[in-house]
């Protein structure tokens, strides 16, 4: 699947180095060998690391969550914005589907429409006031963070007594505890590791890898990333595909919300409240650039993954709250280094063979 | 600005591809769900003495650190040494995050702890996380919190009746008062089910004066950390202070910080506070807090450690699968601050008596 894409009129330099460049230099490449070799490592440690039902299910059910957030995160970034609002946008679309679900007695893909529409809703807003004032992204979305943190707060206030929103559609449990093990072809059944809420992220990273690789739409966005004043002479409405990056980033944020309700079993006002660190730690490892212009979908999962792995394997080694952090931090620092050195040793080798 | 069509078109394009999703698979039969806990009347009393735990091994899982468990961990590894159980651990690192709090259990389980305690970060949630583990054959205990709503899917909850300890708190506050005056609530997180059980229970207490005394305002989400309750108190003091007859702080850190700003103040208001930080101990010794509401998380480790040992060995069951049991709370005041932990000793001794004779059925 193609997902990384670096637009070829931007920088053609880049790209004609890429090619000269061994392959082992590829940032995704290297971040799949570092959690495969990382899960073998735990995986030595503490066998019980491949425990299918209870390990690996209840962390890839983490990684497909977070991975969502950290794509709504990805989307922004790649117009060379932020969006700071990405916990509270989910808070925001869980809330509605909550609200359909509670007062409305909703089927479950009704709620999900509606938690997506008011996600893309809120993000289109947030994206329209960026594009036709100017201000940066950084001051919108963080004012947009405190409007809807106090907004989400109240609403669950008034609308409910235990500030959560507890019905539950029929179809929900399922996707909760459901693996790929519960889904059949004939006697051929899946692995009880996948859960099935992962189906979410496979098909917005599909959908967004179509969007970046494959459209011209998905160019124009990565080009107004580049170089917005570029983009603009270049005949590109910057104005709109700055919209619709933070419509994306809103609806995927909103997503996440959902996705995080349904796996902890209600939808309260706090979803989202851990989300902002880890939706830019999974992009930016990813190799997505914070300036814009250069994203990656399949380094987004990877680099949510490495997080995922690493902290699960904390866990089962026992590490204690004192030390996790700052072991989490050291193999993560170790992590970004190593990549930095490959590109370094492998640029010295281009050179000395040139 | 033109209306966006491609956006638009993209939007509801992926949208309709997440719905479609969820519709698109077929499932096998849903597995049978846990098996409940037969209630049968079985000889109890001495049948709790626990034979042999040393294949117990009882995880204590807090929402994320905070003051108030460091009891857990001794009361735990006492509860091991005296029970001889296979082991007891006391894991904070759930970062009060639901979602990390499930993996979290996910991975001691994975690790061999077949006993879990748990105090529930979302009181909404923890339901869905008790039938999780129950499904897998371990049994639960909800402690220091129950879950919201009418139901508890743990063994059994044990835990302060939060309503009532507030109750008790704004009781002593008004009484203290003089029976009449304007009252402050400084609580925790507003858009939590535990909160929400405090402001009812204060609500109740001013209710119940008659209209003597007057609830001024209720402040909540200052309870993150010790230095935004302090802002909070602070800034509530310079607006209000003049009016401010009585303070009932029914979080920790607000409960700390109520008791600096009246001492460095010299306010006249009564200070009620929580839980028993040395801080608000001495306060009380000084007359600066005029009493506490003191729980009892040793009781909550060390009864439901033992009480989780005896399920995990199917030496006994629960009569009742979910009862709610208070773990007690106290008014401390100057007059009994030097042994009010006698008190909570006692409490624990009858709380092991009620669960042998009441909640359990062995044999």
């Amino acid at each position: 699947m193609t997902t990384s894409v670096s637009p070829p009129e931007t920088v053609p330099e880049e790209k004609a180095a890429a090619h000269r460049m061994p392959f082992w230099v590829n940032q995704r490449l290297g971040l799949l060998v570092l959690v495969i070799a990382l899960s073998i490592l735990f995986g030595v440690l503490r066998p019980a690391f491949l425990d299918q039902r209870l390990v690996l299910f209840p962390l890839l059910r983490d990684v497909a969550t977070l991975t969502v957030v950290a794509l709504a995160q990805m989307v922004a970034l790649s117009v060379g914005h932020m969006n700071l609002a990405v916990g509270r946008m989910a808070a925001f679309g869980a809330m509605f589907a909550g609200l359909g679900y509670d007062k409305l007695h909703l089927p479950m893909q009704a709620g999900l429409l509606l938690c997506l529409a008011a996600g893309a809703a809120i993000g289109a807003v947030t994206g329209w006031l960026i594009a036709r004032t100017g201000v940066s992204s950084f001051v919108v979305t963080l004012a947009m963070d405190f409007a809807l943190l106090g907004l989400v707060s109240l609403m669950y206030s008034a609308l409910t007594e235990d500030a959560a929103f507890t019905t539950r559609p029929a179809g929900i449990d399922a996707l909760r505890s459901y693996s790929l093990a519960d889904i059949c072809a004939g006697p051929i059944c899946g692995s009880p590791a996948v859960p099935q809420l992962a189906q979410f992220t496979v098909l917005a990273m599909l959908g967004l890898g179509f969007l970046y690789g494959g459209t011209r739409i998905g160019r124009e966005l990565l080009l107004t990333g580049a170089n917005p004043a570029a983009a603009e002479l270049s005949g590109i409405p910057t104005g709109r595909r700055v919209l619709l990056a933070h419509t994306l980033s809103g609806l995927l944020a909103a997503l996440a919300g959902f996705m995080a309700a349904a796996g902890t079993g209600t939808f309260r006002a706090s979803i989202g409240d851990d989300f902002m660190l880890p939706s830019f730690l999974g992009a930016v490892l990813g190799g997505t650039l914070l300036t814009g212009g250069v994203v990656s979908v399949l380094g987004t999962l990877l680099g949510t993954a490495l997080v995922g792995v690493i902290r699960k394997g904390l866990d089962l080694l026992g590490v204690g709250l004192e030390s996790l952090n700052i072991y989490l931090g050291c193999i993560l620092l170790l992590a970004l280094s190593a990549d930095r050195i490959r590109t370094v040793v492998s640029y010295r080798k281009v050179v000395r063979s040139t | 600005m033109h209306f966006p069509t491609r956006s638009v078109l993209s939007g509801v394009l992926t949208a309709a591809l997440l719905a479609a999703g969820t519709a698109a698979c077929t499932y096998r039969n849903a597995p049978a769900p846990a098996t409940g806990q037969a209630s049968t009347a079985g000889r109890t009393g001495d049948g709790a003495d626990l034979a042999d735990g040393s294949g117990t091994k009882v995880a204590l899982v807090p929402g994320g650190a905070h003051p108030y468990f460091q009891p857990w961990k001794t009361a735990g590894a006492a509860a091991k040494k005296t029970y001889g159980l296979g082991d007891v651990t006391f894991d904070e690192t759930a970062e009060w995050d639901q979602q990390k709090q499930n993996n979290l259990l996910s991975t001691l389980a994975a690790r061999g702890y077949n006993a879990f305690g748990v105090f529930g970060v979302s009181p909404t949630d923890i339901n869905t996380t008790f039938a999780d583990l129950k499904s897998q054959g371990f049994p639960v205990a909800s402690l220091g919190s129950c879950p919201a709503g009418d139901t508890d899917e743990a063994d059994f909850c044990l835990s302060t009746d939060v309503e009532l300890a507030a109750y008790k708190a704004a009781k002593a506050a008004i009484e203290a008062m003089g029976g009449k005056g304007t009252l402050v609530h400084l609580t925790g997180n507003n858009v939590d089910a535990n909160t929400q059980l405090r402001i009812k229970g204060v609500a109740r207490a001013v209710k119940e004066s008659g209209g003597k005394v007057k609830l001024l305002q209720t402040v909540t989400d200052i309870d993150t950390d010790l230095q935004t309750a302090q802002k909070a108190v602070s800034d509530l003091m310079a607006a209000k202070g003049g009016q401010i007859t009585g303070i009932v702080a029914t979080a920790y850190n607000p409960a700390v910080a109520a008791a600096d700003a009246v001492k460095s103040s010299g306010s006249k208001a009564k200070v009620i506070a929580i839980d028993d930080d040395a801080k608000i101990l001495s306060g009380i010794r000084q007359g600066t807090v005029t009493a506490t509401v003191v729980q009892n998380p040793t009781g909550q480790a060390e009864i439901g450690t033992w009480a989780l040992a005896l399920l995990q060995t199917k030496q006994c069951t629960m009569r009742d699968p979910g009862v709610k049991v208070d773990s007690g709370s106290f008014v401390v005041t100057k007059a009994n601050v030097a042994d009010y932990d006698k008190a909570r000793q006692e409490k624990t001794k009858q709380l092991k008596t009620e669960f042998a004779d009441k909640y359990l059925s062995c044999g």
